[in-house]
């Protein structure tokens, strides 16, 4: 199993390798908000497309359909590793989720129809254990339906992150070696019951009043 | 050979986690926030989508130029040239890919989607998209779709802006199939190529100002949750001989005089400013308390400030003229500095490359001038705003003809006081076509020294 991974693992670092380019993006800034955001249900969110099915594992090691996650309830779904620390990263993204999820629990139209689903980059080392243990920090609500995935390996996750459209690289050293940094578009998928990605924000528009309009504006269209 | 998997992992489980690779760790994770300091529109790398991966703030390693086929000219077909600018590569200043796509629709502008890793390039004329990927191998660009479908689905024409979204791409159309004027909108896809949706640009009045509906640039402010467009005009006046379109007070009638600013959420225009005489392209100044944009009007040679005032409505003005008016020099691309403290403009009719100094957006004031081709239309420039460069084709229709039909990519060093030549690529002579839009990207080997010199 070691093994797989490492040459799956490899496989990525190669991929992922040729795929970026000399990026210096130098210093970060977290989203701004400077409007007033526009209200639930006066516009509509665009259906820019349907999520592919994919079998993951869930923190208890259960092998789960993506499809069953994406389908029946509004999903925001994105992708992190856990030793992440980049304050304006995965942190970030989560704590942006965390004040999302308190504010959908204190709706109680909302909170049984939104779930949120974190589908780790690592599947090496965020085995199901490591997610279980990262994942108790925010399903602090056993009522809310938050969910950590993994996957079996390398191979199994690529066609979900293609499928998103979501980059991921490793970053290679001075010699060409893969170092232990991973880079990737911090995405976030707003998902409806019906599957169908309806929004999607990068760090610019994790703006957390705007996101709740949008699944406030799904629920209303949902009716 | 551990994975980088491996390697991530071992280094967590040491809990020991070094400051270098913190620093890199944020390095890598802050390429969408970190382009929020880039400036939105398109021509070069200080104008790309603030959400795109991986602004090259270093050394470009390539450009990559969206050529037009001219009949009898190499294989005649638009194709996307690349061009080795790595002074320290033995192919500098070469030509050293080129991929036809087999057919000549007005190539024109082109957008990288937000990963930076695929290309979507446009034709003005027969409304085709080709997307190619240059993420994979960037010195060996690979057509890998064709998107023929925009017409159909929304009835526009002329694809010329694309500008990168989150998982999708906003086009910018310039005309119409069913009457080639200047009535448009705007088209949205996913990154896959799917047809999402169309936006018509208003023709209604708003807040006292009509829209004339004409379409050009795009650039949006997610801070401001607002979407700029501009206008220029249709495929009646694009697609005709430059010297007929002067010369026909009608056909002068239809060029865009508008901007609008639109509710980006909602996607619903929300003002119409009157800008006259075809304002083309936008950039946004996006730092901090730098809450405006600008662009040029290609008829009335101006500078137009568009920011807010103190009611919260958005307000044009124009704060500096280019060159003399009354010649009509016909400003085309500009280029704003990563500061926004600098303006590059061409103006094509007088081939001049202009600098404005923009420390004060209210007054812009012409600080440098040269004279760089018999005609000049694109400037791009490199993060550092210390190589610039240009291209000389306008439109296949609007061109110059005879010997001031020069067909070339120039590069120049700039040293904040004089354009330097460095290289300089004849596209007639080399049989390539007529050079429009270019755009950068960087060999993905040197991501390595580029994140060390991060980390120190």
């Amino acid at each position: 199993m070691r093994r797989i991974s490492a040459i799956a693992g490899i496989a990525l670092a190669v991929l992922a390798g040729v795929a970026n380019a000399a990026e210096d993006p130098g210093k970060a800034t977290a989203p701004r908000m400077e409007f007033v955001a526009p209200r639930p249900g006066s516009y509509k969110l665009q259906r820019i497309q349907h999520v592919s099915d994919a079998k993951l594992l869930d923190s208890s090691g259960r092998l789960v359909s993506l499809s069953a996650l994406t389908h029946g309830k509004i999903t925001l779904l994105t992708f992190f590793y856990t030793y992440c620390v980049d304050p304006l990263g995965c942190p970030f993204a989560h704590i942006t989720l965390a004040h999302l999820r308190d504010r959908v629990r204190g709706d109680g139209a909302l909170v049984n129809r939104v779930r949120f689903v974190s589908v780790s980059l690592d599947p090496t080392h965020d085995t199901p254990a490591v997610i279980a243990n990262y994942g108790q920090e925010f399903a602090i609500d056993p009522k809310f339906d938050w969910r950590f995935l993994t996957a079996r390996g390398v191979p199994e996750l690529l066609p979900v992150l293609d499928d998103f459209g979501q980059d991921v690289s490793v970053e290679t050293d001075e010699n060409g070696r893969a170092t232990r940094t991973l880079h990737h578009m911090l995405k976030m998928f707003l998902i409806d019951a019906h599957g169908e990605v309806r929004e999607i924000y990068t760090l610019a528009f994790l703006q957390p009043q705007v996101m709740f309009n949008d699944i406030k504006t799904l629920a209303q269209e949902a009716g | 050979m551990a994975s980088a998997y491996e390697g991530a992992r071992d280094n967590a489980n040491r809990g020991g986690i070094t400051m270098r690779l913190h620093r890199q760790v944020i390095w890598g994770f802050c390429i969408a926030a970190a382009n929020l300091f880039g400036y939105a529109a398109h021509a070069d790398e200080t104008c790309n989508s603030p959400y795109m991966a991986g602004l090259i703030k270093g050394q470009e390693d390539f450009v990559h130029v969206w050529t037009l086929g001219v009949p009898g000219v190499g294989d005649e077909s638009d194709k996307l040239v690349t061009i080795d600018v790595n002074p320290a590569s033995k192919s500098y200043g070469k030509v050293i890919n080129k991929v036809s796509v087999g057919a000549r629709g007005e190539a024109h502008h082109m957008g990288f989607t937000d990963d930076r890793k695929y290309l979507w390039a446009g034709g003005l004329d027969d409304s085709k998209i080709y997307v190619f990927d240059v993420g994979t191998d960037p010195s060996r660009p690979k057509l890998i779709r064709m998107i023929d479908d925009l017409s159909a689905k929304t009835g526009y024409a002329g694809p010329h802006t694309f500008y990168a979204l989150p998982g999708r791409m906003l086009i910018g159309n310039l005309s119409n199939v069913a009457d080639k004027g200047g009535v448009t909108g705007l088209s949205l896809y996913n990154n896959k190529g799917d047809f999402i949706t169309k936006y018509d640009n208003p023709t209604s009045a708003i807040k006292g100002v009509t829209g004339d509906g004409y379409g050009y640039d795009v650039a949006v402010n997610p801070a401001k949750n607002a979407l700029l467009t501009s206008s220029f005009a249709g495929k009646n006046n694009y697609m005709r001989d430059l010297g007929e379109v002067v010369k026909d007070p009608e056909a002068m009638k239809h060029f865009g005089n508008t901007m609008v600013v639109w509710n980006l959420k909602t996607m619903q225009p929300e003002q119409i400013l009157a800008v006259p005489g075809a304002p083309l392209e936008i950039r946004w100044a996006l730092a901090e308390g730098q809450n405006w944009a600008i662009t040029a009007t290609a008829l009335t040679s101006q500078l137009w400030l568009v920011s807010r005032d103190a009611q919260g409505l958005w307000q044009a003005k124009a704060v500096a003229t280019i060159g003399d008016p009354a010649k009509i020099p016909l400003p085309v691309d500009i280029s704003i500095t990563a500061d926004a403290k600098g303006l590059w403009v061409n103006t094509f009719m007088d081939g001049t490359t202009h600098y404005f100094d923009l420390t004060d957006p209210q007054h812009p004031k012409e600080t440098y001038s040269k004279h760089t081709g018999s005609q000049v239309n694109m400037i791009s420039q490199s993060w550092d705003g210390r190589r610039v460069y240009i291209t000389s084709s306008l439109l296949s229709k609007w061109d110059k003809k005879g010997k001031d039909d020069e067909q070339f990519l120039r590069a120049f060093h700039w040293d904040g006081h004089e354009l330097t030549p460095a290289f300089e690529i004849d596209f007639a002579k080399e049989k390539l076509g007529r050079p429009h839009h270019m755009k950068f990207t960087a060999n993905p080997s040197r991501l390595a020294s580029l994140a060390g010199q991060s980390a120190h």
